[in-house]
């Protein structure tokens, strides 16, 4: 069954064929999704939300760009939907420990470990994810597409509706930023 | 000190090469479908209370009775309006009725 035979029958809200397309990009959607969110649990939230999204917006999806091409973007806006959430609940929560009300928030979160990454690797990458924490939101999500999605910048570009180069140079910007960041983390440490 | 820095931050900056995808728990899809069911009736006990005969009647109800509240205080101030406009006219005529008789007062010696 090709794509458009699939997205014909989702059309039609067809169990199957909507089974099909989950089971296809679910690892795609997860994987992209952890490595921008950095939590096993939100991930799994924010890619059940994104199916939900295809369920409900296929009819409007006019094929001119490949299936999963529109997921990583619906991906991406979901993505970005959780974080500006979870920084408004932070926000919230950091007005009410000013006045007394809630004292459990002020506690960062642990390292996150990848469950990809290499045990070798392991305590580096933290690091990294920790650096990559603290881009730019254009920034994070090309590094996050070009290193853990291993996507090409066309694709990214597409993804994110800009040139190659304009991926090139936020990709490059990333790169420099996270490289700063590190070495703040590596100097901390050392001191 | 700093040749060594710069091999910390590059061993960290490759740290992600060769990264494997993750994927998630097993019974993805029935957890999926699971929760549109739980979406899916949620909406459907809200479009159903909407829909009870009832609900619709007293909602259609609360309109009227708004627009006809809407149209009543208009009215009102319509009406009120017209008074002060009346009175205003009643007072600029008699201003330009007694003004000159009391230019003219004043100006006899």
């Amino acid at each position: 069954m090709n794509e458009s035979e699939l997205i014909a029958l989702v059309k039609k809200k067809d169990r199957e064929a909507f089974k099909v397309i989950v089971e296809t990009w679910q690892n795609m959607v997860f994987n992209t999704a952890i490595g921008f969110l950095q939590n096993a649990e939100d991930a799994e939230d924010t890619a059940q939300e994104v199916f939900m999204q295809v369920f409900e917006s296929v009819s409007s999806f006019k094929e001119e760009s490949k299936i999963s091409t529109w997921i990583y973007r619906i991906t991406v806006s979901k993505c970005l939907d959780h974080l500006r959430k979870k920084k408004r609940k932070k926000r919230f929560a950091f007005i009410q420990s000013l006045y007394g009300k809630n004292d459990s928030l002020m506690i960062d979160p642990p390292d996150f470990f990848h469950p990809g990454v290499k045990v070798e690797n392991k305590e580096n990458a933290a690091l990294l994810f920790k650096a990559i924490e603290k881009l730019p939101v254009n920034q994070k999500m090309a590094f996050v597409l070009n290193k853990i999605e291993n996507l090409s910048y066309r694709e990214i570009g597409e993804i994110m509706n800009s040139s190659e180069s304009a991926v090139d140079s936020l990709l490059q910007r990333a790169k420099k930023n996270l490289q700063s960041t590190l070495k703040e983390y590596y100097l901390l440490l050392d001191s | 000190m700093d040749q060594h820095l710069d091999k910390k931050i590059d061993e960290a900056m490759q740290s992600l090469d060769g990264i494997e995808k993750a994927s998630p728990r097993p019974f993805f899809f029935t957890r999926l479908e699971a929760r549109m069911q739980r979406e899916k009736s949620r909406w459907e006990v809200i479009s159903s209370f909407v829909a009870k005969p009832i609900v619709a009647f007293a909602c259609i109800c609360l309109i009227i009775m708004i627009n006809v509240a809407v149209i009543l205080s208009s009215a009102n101030s319509k009406n009120l309006t017209d008074q002060q406009n009346s009175e205003q006219a009643t007072a600029d005529e008699y201003n330009s009725l007694s003004a000159p008789l009391y230019e003219f007062v004043n100006s006899t010696p």
